[in-house]
């Protein structure tokens, strides 16, 4: 919490560079987010958008590159630039940044109560009523309170990624991350977690989404971003899906639509 | 000849058993001590097996396998005997009783197979699982002991249920090494007596009781592992703690679903 920038974008890639042993997935990644700005990452398979997704709460480490939160210093920096400025911890990058998974990663021995509840108690230390109540609150805005007692496996896909959500959310994070939300799903229930996404990006969440979707890319994304290769190819606002500088984003636009 | 074995086939007698029954007792006791003693430090050893195992440091990951495989390709009667006499004798060592060697070489062998076990629980814990509580901010260790262990520990409770049956039933090997526990004891009284059948029908009789104990308490706690929804089931035979959190949930629904004014994004229970 220390150092945090009100005014410094929300999130702050720059030269995010990735290799999986010699596979060269991210190839030098500028991305800014500011706040309340929804940001879609779209792209071929294997363009490195998920990754660079998980660089920003370091799911992913990048070799090289900064990642910065609310102007906190959190990545390996750039060649040296940021050399002598201290280093966040991951653990606290995570407390501001949420994240949904394209599996859920709901936890299944537990309830949905305790799995919205889990992160307040064991890691902000948020007692057990108190922990309860709010993650009572969350599922309550994803339309689950009905479920409390439930396991991950008696719900729906749909209601497992909504919970998903919740658990993201309760801890108050400055942005949003969702990792290909709906891919997992059955088509009848994609509408319901974009519904709630959709609800979630007009409280003014900041939000970075990768996704297939590009109804939902077109309607909420302020910044659209083309990924091919481990590169930006091409981002802009929503005139990127009518009017793209690009053949590749265009080519991948028609392919999808 | 004839007439004679058709008297010995004839004279069958439980009273050889209920003369003796503090002898075999006394079998009972030592069996369940020294079963119940190895299988306890084989768990505990088994864990530091598993995880070491599971070490990202080479030497250390080979080293625990080299471990589990030696030990898994000793005979369990042979390492008995190796122990006891063999190390023993070569190296000056006096072990006080021959319980203490059985001890240490079920330790040993048992910590072996648990050890594989415990890191097949651990490995069989999709990564999601690891990414998704790291991603809410836990460290490795809270991630390992909160959202790790237990999924592990469902995974694994029946293989370590069957290896416990296997502990109750290996324990008879000890008789190699002049251990009174119950088949050294029912041997030494069918010597005796030269009662046989009665005296073997009846340790068959007790092991078929230890391990059938020891399976169905397995199954009751693989029973208590099972997640129960406090709201949806009817409310049968709860366990205490929950019908306790049955009434908490209850009310906590009640309370939050009458909050005024939520700020919702989606409709109202939408399919739910």
């Amino acid at each position: 919490m220390t150092g945090q920038d009100a005014t410094a974008p929300v999130v702050r890639l720059q030269g995010i560079n990735k290799w999986f042993d010699d596979n060269h997935v991210l190839r030098g990644v500028d991305l800014a987010v500011s706040r309340g700005e929804h940001v879609v990452v779209f792209g071929p398979s294997g363009s490195g958008k998920s990754t660079l997704l998980r660089t920003i709460n370091l799911l992913e480490e990048p070799q090289k590159g900064s990642v910065a939160i609310l102007g906190v210093e959190y990545g390996p920096g750039l060649d040296g630039e940021i050399a002598g400025r201290r280093r966040g911890d991951a653990r606290e990058l995570r407390q501001h940044v949420g994240m949904v998974f394209q599996q859920f990663n709901l936890f299944p021995h537990m309830t949905v109560l305790d799995n919205v509840a889990i992160a307040l108690r064991r890691v902000r230390g948020v007692d057990r009523a108190e922990a309860e109540e709010r993650a009572a609150r969350q599922l309550r805005r994803v339309g689950l309170l009905q479920k409390v007692s439930a396991f991950p496996a008696q719900l729906s896909g749909g209601q497992q990624q909504r919970v998903a959500i919740a658990r993201a959310l309760v801890l108050d994070p400055d942005v949003m991350l969702f990792d290909e939300p709906t891919s997992a799903l059955d088509p009848e229930l994609v509408g319901e977690v974009l519904g709630a996404m959709r609800d979630l990006a007009e409280t003014g969440m900041t939000m970075v989404v990768v996704t297939h979707e590009m109804g939902f890319a077109r309607e909420v994304g302020d910044l659209n971003v083309f990924m091919d290769e481990g590169v930006i190819v091409e981002q802009g606002g929503r005139e990127i899906f009518t009017e793209s500088r690009e053949a590749r984003t265009r080519d991948f636009i028609k392919a999808v639509l | 000849m004839l007439p004679v074995l058709a008297q010995q086939v004839v004279t069958f007698s439980w009273k050889v058993i209920t003369d003796n029954l503090d002898v075999l007792w006394a079998g009972v006791r030592l069996t369940v001590f020294v079963s119940v003693l190895s299988f306890t430090i084989a768990t505990v050893l088994g864990v530091f097996v598993a995880l070491a195992r599971m070490s990202e440091r080479r030497v250390v990951a080979a080293a625990a396998a080299a471990y589990i495989n030696v030990l898994r390709a000793i005979p369990l009667l042979v390492f008995i005997v190796f122990i006891y006499y063999g190390v023993a004798i070569y190296f000056g060592l006096t072990f006080a009783t021959g319980i203490q060697a059985g001890i240490f070489a079920f330790s040993l062998q048992y910590s072996a197979w648990l050890g594989e076990i415990f890191r097949s629980g651990i490995q069989a814990v999709p990564k999601g699982q690891r990414e998704a509580a790291m991603a809410v901010g836990m460290g490795p260790v809270r991630t390992f002991v909160t959202v790790i262990l237990p999924q592990a520990v469902r995974v694994a409770t029946p293989p370590t249920g069957n290896m416990m049956v296997g502990m109750v039933k290996d324990s008879a090997l000890l008789y190699v090494i002049g251990v009174q526990e119950l088949f050294r004891n029912a041997q030494l009284l069918a010597n005796r007596t030269f009662r046989y059948f009665e005296i073997y029908l009846a340790i068959v009789l007790i092991y078929l009781t230890l391990t059938t104990t020891v399976y169905y308490g397995m199954k009751f706690l693989e029973q208590r592992l099972q997640p129960v929804d406090v709201l949806a089931t009817a409310p049968r035979r709860f366990a205490p703690f929950e019908r306790r959190r049955r009434e908490r949930l209850l009310e906590l629904r009640e309370r939050i679903g009458a909050e005024a004014a939520p700020t919702r994004i989606v409709a109202p229970e939408a399919g739910a």
